[in-house]
């Protein structure tokens, strides 16, 4: 794959101060069933390269469809020519990186495109038909995917290197329509949150069809609950939803483009600025954050990023104390780092690397599981999968709601809520953790929808947590 | 155009047995993106995607090919025959078969010459010009340039064949102080790049980025007047949450029960019209059927759904295709509106819709919204760069920015005016395959505005 892509930077040499190639071949399969129905079946393949240059402060990039020589040289003088157009800008340096060389390959033990589509039809109805039975059971809902992703990147500094990853999935949902109100419940989260880079052995593992029941039965119970009251709580947060409070509230707002600027046109800014490292307060002293682009199964795990930095471990949060950002070569250069935090990602061949999350964690704590943490809380509630989320342009207000919520009384979980909703700021809703729980119910969760970027860019990441819980945190109805 | 014609014929040939249906779409495309009055990011994108659909006893499959030539063809046209038929051997499916060659698509202006060109160098003078408004303001420029076209040809073996060509340009301004205290936002959409004014859009960004420190809101409900583009975010949502028309058919939809009764205030007039002068037009959907205006809410009342050919078996009471495939078969998540028309009332211009409100807000912007009870049409989200105090029926300072929680349907209920003039409003997400979209709307004034909490100074 590297030959086109080392033929085009010689090219590039000399005509621009940078310039790299990346080949993308993806393959990928989705799966959905719905009431008994197969409803989709997309088998997608894509191979294409993607040719970056920076010329003085400007960046161009172009993509070809075609991986070959001609498409190659093609883009780069595409990109050069859009580089040039474009009103000056001052030069400014990328973080060194040492060549990248080599092979990666992620985990699969299964080969998730080896497995017949009868099995993965098999398995999906078998999951939407336990949901079924209750006549206010209006729609059940099974899905899974694969996707193996193979990339090659060659620079003017240096990278020839390659890398595979497969990614498997799955999820289920019901929704029951009764008495002028509509609930859903899913599992194993929102947001494909049942993935990881893994084989077909991750779906199996997931057991849908013996999850299936349990999530129709709370559907239907969701429908009678009464509403969630408002008020000031202690929230117990399951590890799905404190995953994307996590993504929203800490990863995006440590996006170093973002702080700096770069993205006020879109993502949005961030509250954090360069000069709080390592004095900004983040939270409590029990949070612990960690981005690790090392971590097996994870979403974010790779090799080398795309701009040939290769993956990494590092703290962002230390015992509630901002140490780290998420970074590529230019953004780490602006603020006088040494090196890239290795986030330079992109979303196929016809987009060019922006800062993305890897795998962004909360370490486990010391409170134990789940049941340890309620029997724990005293009164308050207990927060499950996530259904709406939203949060203001610098990361700091948020609202997210819940599939459900269940009363905490007497350090026991008690009836179920609907329509639950919790808001905050950041650093105050932060600041407020006092139990994490500990490594027996930490788990990573999968995120395939995270947007970012003009033109979009989706990337799939995964943020590592266990139930944890907050003090007075303001909570309401929808 | 006779390219993806050819490709998409070429595509046919390859598939064996059963109905099917090639989708060839060709994007070029250029996005320049632009910080602190400096270029960021320049993205060109060429790139051909040719996809199948199979049929086969009610089930139906798609692939993509990973390449255009006959090999890559064939193996994707054979790949989505496979699928169709390991999902059949579960048993038939309720899918009627792909829709046959109806009406031809209505002619359209959408597609323009100069725009097609994709000349950096006409980025390049958007740019400099929003560079310049914003320094004349003590001010610095963020946003976007981008233009595209899309070429899209549909064949299938039931006969359907149908072209497409659209362009599409856009221009968000941001204008922000060095500190980011002060922002304010404009943008404007068109089929044509000539037709978008940097110096004008930047200017009234510029003009929104006020100066003074922000007032705090405290939650309430609030007059409101939303501008257009925070108009079109409600109505895009709106569209998918209420005209679904599988959603409907499933007890789901914000108007099962409520179609022929009033579900907004009666000045409200909302249509799916894909040839509106102003709008992004479209002459066709994923299907290959022919679009046509249809009404979605006439006078205040709710008038009707939209389907694909799927959603439309499950409505049954011989409902029919509307012409809003996603995707050949549909899509898991149903049809939905894409051409969203507001027709526009008396006042005008957002002044004069202030004027009643003796204290109220005026937004220009809203971000990430959400759905938090889909039936309900209950949405939260954020505004954002230029929210203001109206006082004494003037628009007279800035404001922190505010969350709102509310319905889209109560806000339309509430509804007391729109101004006159309305236009294209698009956020220009172009996510994936380059689809283009965008709601023709109005600013309005509504009687309440639920404002849920604000963002710290």
């Amino acid at each position: 794959m590297l030959d086109v892509l080392l033929e085009t930077v010689a090219l590039a040499e000399g005509h621009c101060d940078y310039a790299e190639a990346r080949r993308v071949d993806r393959a990928a399969e989705h799966v959905v069933t719905r009431n008994g129905e197969v409803e989709t079946v997309d088998v997608h393949e894509s191979d294409g390269i993607g040719v970056r240059v920076r010329r003085g402060g400007a960046w161009g990039f172009a993509s070809a469809r075609e991986p070959t020589a001609a498409g190659a040289e093609a883009a780069l003088r595409r990109a050069l020519e859009v580089a040039d157009a474009l009103p000056a800008a001052p030069a400014a340096p990328l973080a060194p990186v040492d060549p990248a060389r080599g092979h990666w390959e992620g985990p699969c033990e299964t080969d998730p495109f080896a497995v017949p589509l009868e099995r993965k039809v098999a398995l999906l109805l078998d999951a939407g038909e336990a949901m079924r039975g209750d006549r206010r059971i209006a729609v059940v809902q099974a899905s899974c995917l694969a996707m193996r992703t193979t990339r090659a990147l060659a620079s003017t500094d240096g990278a020839a290197c390659t890398q595979t990853l497969t990614e498997c999935g799955a999820g289920i949902g019901a929704t029951a329509v009764g008495g002028g109100e509509v609930q859903t419940r899913s599992f194993p989260g929102n947001h494909e949150g049942g993935s990881a880079a893994a084989g077909w052995e991750h779906v199996e593992g997931l057991d849908l069809a013996g999850q299936a029941p349990r999530v129709a039965q709370e559907a239907v119970e969701l429908l009678m609950a009464p509403e969630c009251p408002s008020g000031m709580r202690t929230i117990v947060l399951h590890g799905e939803q404190l995953a994307l409070q996590l993504h929203e509230s800490i990863g995006h707002a440590l996006e170093l483009d973002r702080m700096l600027g770069g993205e006020a046109s879109y993502a949005g800014t961030s509250w954090v600025s360069p000069a709080d490292l390592g004095r900004l307060t983040y939270g409590s002293e029990l949070l612990n954050v960690t981005a690790d682009a090392t971590r097996p199964g994870g979403l974010g795990t790779f090799g080398w990023d795309d701009e040939g930095v290769p993956g990494q471990s590092y703290p962002l949060v230390a015992e509630g104390r901002l140490v780290g950002v998420l970074s590529s070569r230019e953004s780490a250069a602006a603020i006088g780092l040494d090196a890239s935090g290795g986030c330079a990602r992109a979303d196929g061949h016809t987009r060019q690397p922006i800062v993305r999350m890897t795998n962004v964690s909360i370490e486990p704590g010391d409170a134990g599981s789940l049941d340890d943490l309620v029997a724990d809380t005293g009164d308050g509630l207990y927060l499950e999968t996530n259904r709406s989320w939203s949060i203001d342009d610098r990361r700091l207000h948020f609202q997210f709601g819940v599939e459900l919520a269940r009363e905490i009384r007497d350090g026991r979980l008690g009836r179920v809520l609907r329509n639950a909703s919790y808001s905050g700021l950041t650093p105050e809703f932060w600041g407020s953790l006092d139990a994490v729980g500990g490594p027996g119910d930490w788990r990573m969760w999968g995120v395939l929808n995270c947007g970012k970027g003009e033109p979009g860019q989706i990337m799939h990441v995964s943020h590592g947590t266990s139930p944890a819980r907050f003090r007075d945190v303001q909570v309401g109805a929808a | 155009m006779s390219g993806v014609a050819e490709l998409a014929e070429r595509a046919l040939g390859h598939a064996r047995g059963g109905e099917a249906l090639v989708t060839v779409s060709h994007e070029r495309s250029l996005t320049t993106r632009f910080a602190a009055s400096r270029p960021t990011q320049a993205t060109a994108v060429d790139d051909v995607s040719v996809e199948f659909a199979a049929v086969r006893d009610g089930r139906v499959a798609t692939a993509t090919a990973r390449g255009t030539d006959d090999d890559a063809l064939r193996d994707a046209a054979g790949r989505a025959a496979e699928a169709a038929a390991a999902a059949a051997r579960g048993g038939p499916g309720d899918y009627p078969g792909l829709p046959r060659p109806g009406a031809p698509p209505s002619p359209h202006d959408g597609w323009d010459h100069e725009t097609a060109r994709l000349d950096p160098g006409v980025a390049g003078t958007a740019l400099r010009r929003a560079f310049d408004v914003a320094a004349e303001h003590g001010l610095e420029a963020y946003g976007m340039w981008t233009g595209g076209e899309v070429r899209t040809a549909i064949a299938g073996t039931t006969g359907m064949h149908v072209l497409g060509a659209v362009t599409d340009a856009h221009l968000k301004v941001i204008c922000r102080d060095t500190t980011g205290a002060r922002s304010g936002y404009a943008a404007g959409t068109s089929r044509a790049a000539g037709n978008l004014d940097a110096g004008a859009i930047a200017g009234a960004a510029a003009r929104r980025a006020a100066p003074g420190e922000r007032a705090a809101l405290p939650p309430g409900e609030y007059p409101v007047v939303l501008d257009a583009d925070a108009v079109g975010l409600l109505l895009e949502f709106l569209g998918g949450l209420a005209f679904n028309g599988l959603a409907h058919a499933e007890g789901r939809g914000a108007l099962a029960g409520r179609l022929g009764m009033r579900v907004a205030a009666p000045r409200i007039n909302l249509s799916d019209s894909p040839f509106y002068p102003s709008a992004l037009p479209r002459g066709f959907d994923a299907e290959g059927v022919s679009k046509r205006p249809l009404p979605l809410i006439q006078d205040g009342v709710a008038h009707r759904v939209v389907h694909d050919t799927r959603s439309a078996v499950v409505a049954g009471r011989g409902a029919r295709t509307t012409g809003h495939a996603l995707a050949p078969g549909g899509t898991p998540e149903g049809p939905v509106p894409a051409n969203l028309v507001l027709v526009g009332g008396g006042a005008r211009d957002v002044d004069e819709l202030a004027a009643p409100i003796e204290r109220g807000i005026y937004v220009t912007r809203l971000w990430y919204v959400n759905a938090v009870h889909p039936q309900r049409t209950l949405l939260t989200g954020m505004t954002r760069d230029g929210t203001f105090l109206i006082e004494d029926g003037r628009i007279s300072r800035p404001v922190r920015d505010v969350r709102f929680t509310d319905e889209v349907l109560r806000i339309l209920e509430a509804t007391e005016e729109l101004a006159a003039r309305p236009r294209l409003v698009s956020e220009a997400e172009h996510y994936g395959r380059r689809y283009a979209t965008g709601a023709v709307c109005p600013a309005l004034r509504a009687r309440g505005f639920r404002v849920t909490g604000a963002t710290p100074a």
